[in-house]
């Protein structure tokens, strides 16, 4: 049996008198990537706080690393990277003291915290920015610092809420890069996302939520006209490009046709 | 000049002055990273009404004024957690009701008016050979506290989600900085009195963060203003017989602002 990370059964979550999430149940293997896609307002981010103890479950149950997620996160080995921080600009820290705070829970000494931190620094390409000012740094630069944080402290499973929002399109395509190579090495990633196009390329599997688990499965079984009629609500139109067509406004296509 | 360092209520005010500055300016960070400013007028403002029950009572003011101000603090925090009313809101609620008691107290007790200055501006007279020792006290704990944790802390001041799912009792840090503050509020009432002492917590940093961006410099720098406006205002209320809580924080303010001109004109320039 494959050694499952993360288990969802039968998950409603109740927010006031509105059903955000209802009856959810998926498991996510180690090494899976798995991207969480679906309209605005779908629960695809109380989804990921509830994985992660933020949220408490009106009925089923969520068991991260085979424990309950607020037990689960005590071991230090789960990584999040929230939607869009709400870290003010002028938060008075550097590049390395962002990464520092992944590693705040371990027992290392400081020599070999800071080693490690700037280790993981170059691993994303911002050991140059060590001393930098975090909130100086474009969205782009954050996002791998960000990230440096998460990986610092060698999690089991990541969860990444829009991590390609709100940074440019060169970024991005660096960002998505760096995933595959940590799909590579064999990390568990669990990422909501709305450039469905994008992440298609590399994920595992693809959960199509709002307020229900409309679709879990392969990536080519999701660009179905009907299952995205289902989770989006209306008809929909997707351009996907391939990697041979760099400005393909051109090679639209419609969804079923699955050439470009 | 000098002659003041020989009066022993001078000696009491320097000391507890510079302990108070040291203490107030390191968590002059944490408001400022939190913008917990109205968290902390909140406080200071809600003291007045336990300090007036004490005189009413005739038990011991500064307990009450701690009392209220601790709960006012969790109140606060525990509200603005919860998110269901807005944070600004139910500090304005709160401290208005806690000052309007206040106002009821000390009408109801007789010869209040001394008492009542004091509260609202302070008054360096009044600092004690006891009120340093529960200062220092005070001081000691906070520091071993924050040198232990202030890693955490400043995670959970990053962002409380993010810490959170690190496996950090994000709650537990929450809490105690705001009691740490509500105290450190209490103690700072005898120098600046109530109306002011959220000044002294709040200036600081705002000031030092104006000049450097890196959490370790802006707090020695914080302590290293502080002291020293703090002195300059205790010397001048001393020499030209002001009101020391108003001349340390007209000095405080003073140096913001040049702080803030001088940054733009560098900028310009």
């Amino acid at each position: 049996m494959e050694n499952q990370i993360l288990q969802v059964k039968d998950l409603t979550v109740k927010i006031g008198n509105s059903t955000i999430l209802e009856n959810i149940n998926l498991s996510v293997n180690e090494g899976e990537v798995v991207a969480i896609v679906g309209p605005n307002g779908g629960g695809k981010t109380t989804f990921v706080k509830t994985c992660l103890g933020f949220v408490k479950p009106s009925s089923g149950y969520v068991r991260l690393l085979g424990k309950k997620p607020r037990e689960a996160i005590k071991t230090g080995k789960i990584g999040y990277l929230p939607q869009k921080s709400s870290t003010p600009k002028k938060f008075p820290v550097s590049a390395l003291d962002v990464v520092l705070f992944g590693l705040v829970n371990t027992k290392l000494p400081k020599k070999k915290k800071i080693e490690k931190a700037l280790e993981y620094l170059d691993k994303v390409g911002m050991i140059g920015f060590k001393d930098k000012h975090y909130g100086s740094l474009s969205g782009g630069q954050q996002q791998r610092v960000s990230i440096a944080r998460v990986l610092v402290s060698e999690p089991k499973i990541i969860f990444l809420d829009e991590p390609a929002t709100g940074i440019d399109v060169l970024a991005q395509e660096s960002f998505y890069e760096f995933l595959k190579q940590l799909k590579q090495e064999g990390m568990t990633i669990v990422m909501v996302t709305h450039d469905i196009g994008s992440s298609a390329k590399f994920v595992d599997k693809i959960a199509g939520l709002n307020r229900y688990l409309h679709f879990y499965g392969h990536p080519k079984e999701f660009f179905h006209k009907d299952i995205l009629k289902k989770l989006y609500g209306s008809e929909m139109e997707l351009i996907i490009h391939s990697e041979e067509c760099v400005a393909c406004e051109h090679f639209r296509f419609k969804i079923g046709e699955k050439k470009c | 000049m000098l002659e003041v360092l020989s009066i022993p209520f001078m000696q009491n005010a320097i000391i507890g002055g510079i302990i108070l500055a040291v203490l107030l300016s390191v968590l002059s960070l944490f408001v400022n990273i939190k913008n917990w400013s109205f968290i902390n007028v909140g406080i200071s403002h809600a003291t007045f009404g336990g300090l007036a029950l004490g005189v009413y009572l005739g038990i011991s003011p500064i307990s009450l004024g701690l009392l209220f101000a601790v709960i006012t603090g969790l109140l606060i925090g525990y509200i603005s957690k919860k998110g269901n009313i807005h944070e600004d809101v139910s500090i304005g609620i709160l401290f208005s009701i806690s000052m309007a008691l206040g106002v009821i107290f000390l009408t109801l007790t007789p010869n209040y008016t001394s008492d009542l200055f004091t509260f609202l501006f302070g008054n360096i007279l009044t600092i004690t050979k006891e009120d340093i020792y529960t200062l220092a006290l005070f001081t000691t704990v906070v520091f071993i506290f924050l040198g232990i944790f202030f890693q955490k802390i400043l995670f959970c001041c990053y962002n409380e989600e993010v810490a959170f799912s690190s496996g950090i009792n994000t709650s537990f840090y929450y809490y105690t900085l705001i009691l740490i503050m509500a105290v450190a509020t209490v103690l700072a009432v005898k120098l600046v009195g109530v109306i002011l002492a959220s000044a002294m917590v709040i200036l600081p940093a705002a000031t030092s963060s104006q000049i450097f961006w890196h959490y370790k410099k802006i707090i020695t720098s914080s302590v290293i203003i502080s002291v020293l406006i703090v002195l300059a205002g205790i010397f001048l209320s001393y020499q030209y017989n002001l009101p020391s809580g108003a001349t340390i924080v007209l000095i405080y303010g003073l140096f913001f602002f040049l702080t803030v001109t001088g940054k733009n004109i560098l900028r310009a320039g």
